[in-house]
């Protein structure tokens, strides 16, 4: 019987060839994977580096990051020195206490950065709509879909749509096309009354939609195969459909303006370096310009629509005409809300 | 060992069922020479664009190298583990081999999310996140189940007289178990360590917990479907089948050489 | 064998399963109960909303039919490689292993690709003629069962092939010499023999399907959610504990699904031992 005695053994030896862990003058960045790592990875991490001779590493934590975030703080070893936090993620990092409040003398001493820039735990990375998107070729004659009412009209626009399976912004939707004032949304939505209206309102269109989606790629290769005519999306990828010869188009009308956020973990081990980090991932119009070229996606980078053409600027969600007819996402709303208007959402899904 | 010939209706149904398993394999590769940025079918133009992608992408490159690297020892671990212990529940008094079974295999039923989370803690704990060797120990834990059901169910059928009778004339234990046991075991074992590979192989979500720097394929899959949907996929799934057919083919020589020299 | 020897195999096994399952699943169904203190409303929210017990119901009712399918599918197909000379069996061997190889993400994106609205069956339809407006097959329950059978049939094909390898083809042959048909002696003989590996087979693919998620997720609309699904999204919602209460109702329900699957099929496997088929 020594073969046994040979796979323990191996296993031992493997175990402590474990390589140790260089912790030292490395910044520790948890984001996005994709076209987002892409560009971060050319872009903004060389800039750091450079500036503070620090290294750099960059995680891909996708769709689990807040319960990463959640396990480390309990585990009581955090791994991550700087996070991107999206915006439905920026709530519940607030109210679960996940995040670390932002330095701003430490950050930008001489105020540089615009006040819509500034929240208490975190910077304002990117701003991004969700908008609907229409392909105009599934359109009857002569028609365009011009509002979310037009997207319930399953009548005179026919066909398969999709939304976000998610509560936050597609009640918002389910509102607008029942007649409510961008203005008067969060106030409505905050009533039992509201929301039930809501969610009758959903459930006109609920057989209309054979899928929901759950990523922005998704939610454009749904459009892109023609799976459904009709869908919500982010703004950013609709330039690729559109290149990849989809007559695809968004209306911004009704659109949800989101701002997403680089933060800072509780524990986070660097926690001033991470400041450094924040300070080139949101602070350089000359940085951003590149980003933005790859992804429309514009922070508030003092300075940063001065470098923009004007064909460029108007794809911007930020671009005053898009801003005007969308109404701003509200955070604080859902950081309050999110938990019961979550499990009703679901349970209404399964229904 | 022809006992009946199989009749032609079964002969058409065998190459329908393959048809239906195998068609999707075949679909996912004119897909991969599509030079369009979205998945599309059929594809509109073509070129090797995503082919070039993946080669000259070291994200794509480091990815499959990772992931190979934790299969193999995954599957080593699994293999060896689960073939010890399915030998050990069949000489087991035959009323404990129930229980010995269930007790062994109700890994498989646990969610890999469940596994991925409480090994993230585990490993959190040890200092041991990011590490492949953790992965594959991971791994093996989910895949052994899977090499014990397998063998297990090739040993029964092993007369263990033939074991018995090489102690008696004098070979040791590894030995006897070598001559008579091993031999007939192997075509069990090589299915286990097969389908251990690919369990490694494929997973996505233990790894992607446990995984920070480096990714595994699986995750780099999964990061481009969700969020840059693009043809590399297919590009690298193409290549897959190449190199598994190729591999699998080595691995069938081997295996029958190993027969041929073993045999007394 | 020795008492302590076969101790012995078990411990690399132990040590593994306890690091790597026992340990981890523990803290989990800790958290099922505790939240932070002793409660037990994750168990009565599941009971008492019938949209849960649906998914329940629909979990088993799925992972059943895969499972059946894939061993009616799958058995004849084993046995199919079992008839051909040696050689022959490894280049056919090859082609269930292909497609097994393949990562379960691409298997199903395949299916996309296949049954969309503008996909090869609905272009195939239009052209024939035979329907003018595009089939919904996509985000419906026939697509995740035609998925869910693809992806998991060679595993049973495998395993039945695996069985039926090690069966004596001496005592067909025997039987034949005694006077029984070619179907007598596949009914009394064979497929008595191959019963243990087919009843594996066939509750491995029960446990797989149990578990599964990338498939109902990609394919199914929201009336094919599995408990898996549910598990994966009330994990995302960080929903720890309720996560951890659904993952305990799968892992009871699996295990009493497979009990009573093993009691049926050594029911069955007695009956057919007795009398044929």
């Amino acid at each position: 019987m020594t073969y046994y005695r040979m796979a323990l053994g191996a296993a031992t030896v493997l175990a402590l060839a474990i390589p140790a862990k260089a912790q030292d003058k490395t910044l520790t960045i948890a984001g996005s994977g994709g076209v987002v790592k892409e560009i971060t990875e050319k872009v903004f991490l060389p800039a750091y580096e450079e500036a503070t001779g620090w290294k750099t590493n960059f995680v891909a934590a996708e769709s689990n990051i807040m319960l990463e975030v959640r396990t480390m703080l309990a585990s009581g070893k955090m791994l991550y020195d700087a996070m991107e936090v999206s915006a439905s993620n920026y709530p519940i990092g607030v109210k679960d206490g996940l995040l670390a409040k932002i330095d701003y003398d430490l950050l930008d001493p001489n105020g540089e950065l615009p006040e819509k820039a500034k929240k208490e735990f975190g910077v304002v990375a990117a701003a991004y709509s969700t908008v609907l998107v229409q392909r105009l070729d599934k359109n009857p004659e002569g028609r365009k879909i011009e509002s979310w009412a037009d997207f319930w009209d399953v009548e005179t626009f026919p066909g398969p749509r999709s939304l976000n399976r998610q509560p936050q912004y597609t009640l918002e939707f389910a509102l607008l096309a029942d007649g409510v004032a961008t203005d008067d949304l969060y106030d409505v939505l905050g009533t039992e009354e509201g929301l039930d209206r809501a969610f009758a309102k959903l459930d006109e269109i609920k057989d209309h939609i054979p899928v929901w989606w759950t990523s922005g790629a998704q939610s454009v290769q749904l459009l892109s195969d023609g799976e459904v005519f009709y869908s919500s999306t982010y703004n950013g990828r609709v330039t690729k459909l559109q290149e990849s010869g989809i007559p695809a188009e968004i209306v911004w009308n009704g659109g949800a303006l989101h701002t997403s956020y680089v933060g800072i973990p509780k524990t986070a081990p660097n926690y001033e370096a991470a400041h450094d980090w924040i300070r080139i991932r949101t602070m350089r119009p000359d940085l951003e310009i590149e980003y933005v070229k790859q992804l429309p996606y514009p922070n508030f980078a003092p300075g940063l629509f001065d470098q923009m053409s004007e064909d460029m600027a108007r794809n911007m969600p930020t671009y005053p005409e898009n801003a005007e007819v969308q109404f701003v996402a509200n955070d604080e709303f859902w950081a309050a809300n999110i938990d019961h208007i979550r499990e009703r959402f679901d349970e209404w899904l399964l229904e | 060992m022809h006992i009946m010939k199989p009749s032609l209706l079964l002969t058409g149904y065998f190459w329908l069922i393959v048809a239906y398993m195998i068609f999707p394999a075949l679909i996912v590769i004119p897909v991969s020479f599509s030079s369009s940025e979205f998945l599309r079918f059929p594809p509109e133009d073509f070129g090797l664009r995503w082919y070039g992608v993946y080669f000259t992408d070291p994200v794509w490159i480091a990815a499959t190298v990772t992931s190979f690297r934790v299969a193999v020892l995954s599957t080593v671990i699994a293999t060896t583990v689960g073939t010890m212990t399915g030998l050990a529940i069949i000489r087991s008094p035959t009323h404990a081999q129930a229980p010995l079974t269930y007790a062994t295999t109700i890994p498989i039923v646990i969610p890999h999310i469940f596994i991925a989370l409480g090994v993230f803690i585990l490993a959190l704990r040890l200092d041991l996140t990011d590490n492949e060797v953790a992965l594959a120990f991971a791994h093996a834990a989910v895949a052994m189940p899977f090499v014990v059901l397998i063998t297990s169910a090739a040993i029964r059928q092993i007369d263990p007289t033939i074991e018995r009778a090489a102690r008696v004339l004098g070979a040791g234990p590894f030995r006897a178990f070598r001559v008579a046991t091993l031999p007939p075991l192997l075509p069990a074992m090589v299915a286990a360590a097969i389908f251990a590979f690919f369990v490694s192989f494929d997973e996505l979500i233990i790894a992607q917990f446990l995984m920070k720097g480096s990714e595994t394929l699986p995750m780099r899959i999964w990061a481009d479907l969700r969020l840059d949907i693009s043809p590399v996929v297919a590009a690298v799934s193409g290549l897959l089948i190449v190199v598994t057919t190729v591999a699998l083919a080595c691995a069938e020589i081997l295996r029958r050489r190993a027969i041929s020299t073993l045999a007394p | 064998m020795k008492f302590r020897q076969i101790l012995w195999l078990f411990l690399p096994a132990t040590l593994l399963l306890v690091a790597f399952i026992a340990a981890p699943s523990f803290d989990l169904f800790r958290a099922s109960v505790f939240d932070p203190d002793f409660t037990t409303e994750h168990f009565e929210r599941l009971i008492n909303r019938s949209v849960y017990l649906d998914v329940m119901w629909r979990t088993i009712r799925v992972s059943l039919t895969v499972a059946v399918l894939c061993t009616l599918i799958g058995y004849p197909v084993a046995f199919f490689i079992n008839l051909q000379p040696r050689r022959r069996q490894t280049l056919l061997l090859f082609l269930i292993l292909i497609p097994m190889w393949m990562s379960i993400l691409i298997r199903t994106y395949a299916w996309i690709v296949i049954l969309g609205r503008d996909g090869l069956v609905n272009q195939m339809l239009a052209m024939l003629g035979l329907a003018t407006e595009p089939m919904q097959m996509l985000y419906t329950s026939g697509a995740v069962l035609a998925a869910m059978v693809q992806i998991l049939l060679p595993i049973q094909i495998l395993t039945c092939y695996a069985a039926m390898t090690e069966i004596d083809f001496d005592l067909i042959r025997a039987a034949r010499v005694l006077g029984a048909r070619p179907r007598q002696a596949l009914a009394r003989v064979f497929l008595p023999l191959s019963l243990d590996g087919t009843l594996t087979g066939l509750v491995i693919v029960f446990m797989l399907s149990m578990g599964f998620f990338i498939t109902p997720a990609l394919l199914g609309g929201r009336q094919d959610t599995m408990i898996a699904n549910l598990i994966e999204f009330q994990v995302q919602r960080l929903n720890w504990s309720f996560a951890a209460a659904l993952g305990v109702v799968l892992l009871v329900l699996t295990v009493g699904m497979i009990v009573a699957l093993r009691g049926a099929g050594k029911l069955l496997a007695r009956r057919v031992l007795k009398g044929g088929l």
